[in-house]
């Protein structure tokens, strides 16, 4: 009758579920047999090229999984904040108001870098085209609107800029490198200061929002006239232009080991809090890169995983950050370290 | 029949009824043509679809975990493995509670709990997913971090009131003259409903949880507040830990700047609309013809 | 089930078989009656938690949230008015482009097609409304974009740029007007699929009247068909727009997240659900979590206001089922 037929549908239906569990499980019995434990983390798109390294490298090490998700700086923030994860990380240090929600973080420098300004533009240049901060600044500002402008063309004499338009791309999520770049630009510019402002989630009055990192290349790499920012990671492996831009001392510099060294080398003094700014070094480092960012780790002071954690976090500043070189991270200068492992040494169970 | 006076009635269409089956032409032809213009376009997307993905697939996507950054390649293992099992947690928490809510419903509410029940539902068919995910991040996520389990919480939610209306539908459908005859024997409600009625309605009530499984297996906003931070390397099965999931993996995917990672993507969006295409097409098939041949007893 | 006539005495009839039965039927009433109770415990918690969740939200902005224009993280002032606007404007777009050709393919389907096309074109448009949108946010972020950005924009734009909905050409191709097209190819199935079941649940003989009145196809459809399941349509095009209301991935992935106060379709916008789903893991502060929910509120309002419309004039007809 019609129940066989139907009892035979559900039967194979059930049947197919089961199987393809089975399938699952037994394909994954094979390959998690070395589960020593994980240690979740989320934030900073800027750092995430450099974390998947470590990701890659850190269970050879001592047998810790490594999880982590990309999902930006103000999730990581949001996320450590809400315990639901391990670590957090950020290129933006926490606010005062995120201190007192995060109840008793510490935010650690671990890696250093460098914000690339990526341009999707064909022009017959050989070299990087210049842009200095304040003409940046008007881009976002939607002052200046096309790439003929004479204000772009006065800083690349002899290139032929085509008339067309400009898309500023930008972060939609929360973002550290969002704040990295308004940090900069609201240092060079003070109507940038004053109608946008210092965030990770800038209210830019023109744009295309693109998420995460990886998002924002995305849009750049496929839009002509497109103008975004990312870590430079982002740019060299899809092969994405970047911009030179001008420092405090007239040079135009873009990211990479030499520049952003030299803008960390700028600033002495660290302080203790680990909160350290490297926008716009003054005139006297004239190979620094001006958009520079160290990007912190946030952990909780008190907590159930402090071992692995601080195991982790101690290999990832020390012999961790030879695994960003090829990316253009800059491995953290010793004053910075020093502070780091101190601060580090401050998380317990 | 006032035949008297009145024009003879010629069978030759005068203007007034050309016009009208001019309009009728035309009107129908309109139709048809947004018709088919409309599924052209339809077909025109599902193919666009599947062809980048068919040209993308490949071994690899079944046997292999994500890259790390820069490096090509890779598959989405640990996304379907993930996947298969936050969706068939979901299933197993909304199927019994789905197919109870509605047995309560069609054999024992009163109208007035019948009405508040179905009310209930309704309104629960009508939350946007996003709404979902952010409640059970709120509620299930906050201090104590990603799980897959979790994901399953909110897909079962939004697979609840899909199981549970088509089961009160089917049931609506089982005819009374099964009950009564059952009573008539001397047999009791409990068996009546368990032994009786779900036999002859069981077949079509798995049909409706397939299309809900088809509509989970496809939802992304539940996911991206429940399990989103997992572990890309690695297959994972516990479901107290994060995994990852098809729908996830195309969504970021998709924004990314690298086309290999973007033709990954495809690749995963034609097993995705793969599976659930199959699973709610053949389930339809199977509902359309129980539904016949339950009305025709 | 709604025919409760001889019940009374027949349960009582069962209740005399043996203890057995006694436990049986309780348990069973018990346990249905919990699940019941399970359904009900969870759309009142959602409610409950959504609402409480964006209580500070709601107690420093109030209901002015709703008309405030601002959504600002360095002020920390947040309001939904950008939000609000464009999800009602894209979804009224995307329903009013799709409700007359789901409608033409459900007359189609039921009248017109002959019937071997009816099968086949009848399960592509059930396919159709079973694709994931995460696969229709691909398709618009990697295909339908760029045609937005370099063909339909520019064409567009010099031929309608004197309207202001393409008043400018688009800058990339995550705009609304791209969100406009997907949210629309999303509901054309689902609604062409209601409006089909509907047109074939109007009696042959009312129909087979009309034309035995001498009156055309079409003035059958319009005179008899159209009128006869006009609410059922009404409700099935509601229900496509509560669909669209609440989609947050497909739109996010292509609508640029930027919120403007425009009628220019080919600048970027947000809504409710993509902005939740753009910044809810990123939020900056307590607040704008809060206010984050206070979205989610309006958006569940809003949503379920669509849906009850949609369901009130549904229960008259035979089609509570199909979304």
């Amino acid at each position: 009758m019609t129940l066989s037929v139907t009892k035979r549908t559900v039967s194979m239906l059930a049947a197919a579920a089961l199987l393809a569990v089975c399938v699952a499980a037994s394909a994954t019995a094979s390959q998690s047999k070395h589960t020593g434990g994980q240690l979740v983390g989320a934030g900073s798109t800027f750092v995430q090229p450099l974390v998947s390294q470590w990701q890659a490298a850190y269970p050879a090490v001592n047998g810790t999984n490594i999880v982590y998700q990309p999902i930006g700086s103000g999730g990581g923030i949001q996320a450590i904040t809400n315990r639901t994860v391990d670590f957090g990380a950020s290129d933006a240090p926490l606010t005062p108001d995120q201190v007192t929600n995060c109840k008793g973080c510490i935010q650690i420098p671990w890696a250093l870098g460098g914000t690339s300004v990526m341009v999707n533009l064909k022009t017959n240049a050989h070299a990087p085209l210049h842009i200095t901060g304040p003409v940046l600044a008007k881009i976002y500002l939607g002052q200046i609107t096309s790439w003929d402008d004479p204000a772009i063309k006065a800083l690349n004499p002899g290139i032929s800029l085509p008339s067309e338009k400009i898309t500023p791309v930008y972060r939609s999520d929360g973002s550290g490198t969002s704040y990295n770049f308004t940090d900069y630009l609201s240092a060079v510019s003070a109507a940038f200061k004053s109608k946008v402002g210092l965030s990770t989630q800038p209210p830019f009055p023109v744009g295309v929002g693109g998420k995460g990192s990886s998002g924002v290349a995305g849009v750049v790499k496929n839009t002509a006239g497109a103008i975004g920012y990312a870590d430079i990671a982002y740019a060299v492996t899809n092969h994405i232009q970047v911009m030179a831009v001008r420092n405090a001392a007239g040079k135009y510099t873009t990211p990479g080991t030499k520049s952003i060294t030299a803008a960390s080398a700028a600033f002495k003094n660290v302080g203790t809090t680990g909160e350290v700014h490297i926008v716009n070094p003054p005139k006297s480092a004239p190979t620094a890169y001006p958009i520079s960012t160290y990007t912190y780790v946030i952990l909780p002071q008190t907590t159930g995983n402090a071992y692995p954690l601080k195991t982790f976090i101690f290999w990832a500043l020390t012999k961790g950050q030879q695994y960003g070189v090829k990316l253009r991270y800059v491995p953290i200068p010793k004053p910075v370290l020093v502070l780091s492992e101190k601060l580090l040494k401050t998380v317990h169970s | 029949m006032e035949a008297s006076g009145v024009v003879p009635i010629s069978l030759k269409s005068s203007g007034r009824s050309r016009r009208r089956q001019r309009t009728n032409y035309v009107a129908q032809g309109a139709s048809v043509f947004a018709a088919f213009l409309a599924i052209g376009v339809l077909a025109l997307v599902v193919i666009s679809v599947l062809v980048r993905g068919l040209k993308a697939i490949n071994l690899d996507l079944f046997t292999k975990n994500q890259v790390t950054f820069g490096e090509t390649g890779g598959g989405i293992a640990n996304g379907l493995v993930g996947t298969a099992i936050i969706v068939a947690i979901a299933t197993a928490i909304a199927l019994p509670v789905g197919i109870f809510a509605a047995i309560y419903v069609a054999e024992f509410a009163g109208s007035r709990a019948s009405r508040v029940v179905r009310l209930a539902l309704d309104v629960l068919n009508g939350v946007p997913s996003i709404v979902v995910g952010i409640f059970a991040y709120a509620l299930l996520v906050v201090g104590s971090g990603y799980a897959a389990w979790k994901a399953s919480v909110a897909l079962a939610i939004v697979m609840l009131p899909l199981v549970a209306r088509s089961t009160i539908e089917v049931l609506r459908l089982v005819s009374d003259s099964l009950r009564y005859g059952s009573y008539a024997l001397g047999i009791s409600k409990w068996r009546t409903v368990l032994f009786v009625v779900m036999p002859s309605a069981i077949g079509s009530i798995m049909t409706g949880a397939t299309l809900a499984v088809a509509r989970a297996a496809g939802e992304t906003a539940p996911l991206l507040f429940t399990t989103s931070i997992f572990l890309p390397n690695q297959v994972v099965t516990d479901p107290s830990h994060a995994m990852a999931a098809v729908p996830l993996l195309i969504l970021f995917d998709s924004e990314s700047p690298d086309p290999s990672l973007n033709n990954q993507a495809w690749a995963a969006a034609f097993v995705l609309m793969f599976f659930v295409l199959v699973l709610s097409l053949s389930a339809r098939y199977v509902l359309a013809r129980r539904e016949r041949k339950l009305r025709a007893r | 089930m709604d025919a409760p006539i001889a019940k009374p005495p027949l349960d009582r009839l069962a209740s005399r078989r043996g203890l057995r039965d006694r436990l049986g039927d309780s348990s069973l009433r018990w346990i249905s009656a919990l699940a019941a109770v399970g359904v009900i415990t969870v759309i009142a918690l959602i409610i409950y938690e959504v609402i409480d969740q964006a209580r500070p939200s709601i107690r420093t902005f109030g209901i002015s949230f709703v008309w405030h224009r601002t959504w600002n993280a360095v002020t920390d002032q947040y309001g939904a008015l950008d939000f609000l606007v464009a999800t009602l404007y894209v979804t009224g777009l995307a329903v009013l482009l799709a409700a007359p050709v789901a409608i033409a393919i459900g007359l189609y389907l039921s009248e017109l097609a002959p019937g071997g096309v009816r099968g086949v074109v009848g399960s592509l448009v059930e396919m159709l409304a079973a694709i994931p949108s995460v696969v229709l946010g691909l398709w618009g972020i990697l295909v339908l974009g760029p045609v937005v950005h370099n063909e339909f924009g520019p064409w567009l734009n010099d031929v309608l740029g004197w309207t202001p909905f393409f008043a400018t050409r688009p800058i990339s191709g995550s705009t609304m007007f791209t969100a406009v097209l997907v949210l629309a190819i999303m509901i054309v199935p689902i609604t062409a699929a209601i409006s089909r079941d509907l047109f074939l649940q109007v009696p042959p003989d009312i129909k087979e009247g009309a034309i035995g009145l001498g009156l055309t196809r079409w003035e059958m459809v319009r005179g008899v068909m159209l009128p006869y399941t006009r609410g059922g349509l009404i409700s099935a095009v509601l229900l496509g727009a509560g669909r669209a209301l609440g989609e947050a991935i497909a739109v996010t992935q292509v609508i640029g997240t930027t919120a403007h106060l425009t009628a220019n379709l080919f600048e970027t916008g947000d809504t409710l659900a993509s902005r939740i789903a753009a910044q809810y893991q990123a939020a900056a502060s307590n607040l704008q979590v809060a206010s984050l929910f206070y979205l989610g509120v309006i958006l569940l309002a809003i949503s379920l206001i669509v849906n009850f419309a949609a369901l009130l004039i549904v229960r008259r007809y035979d089609i509570a089922q199909r979304v």
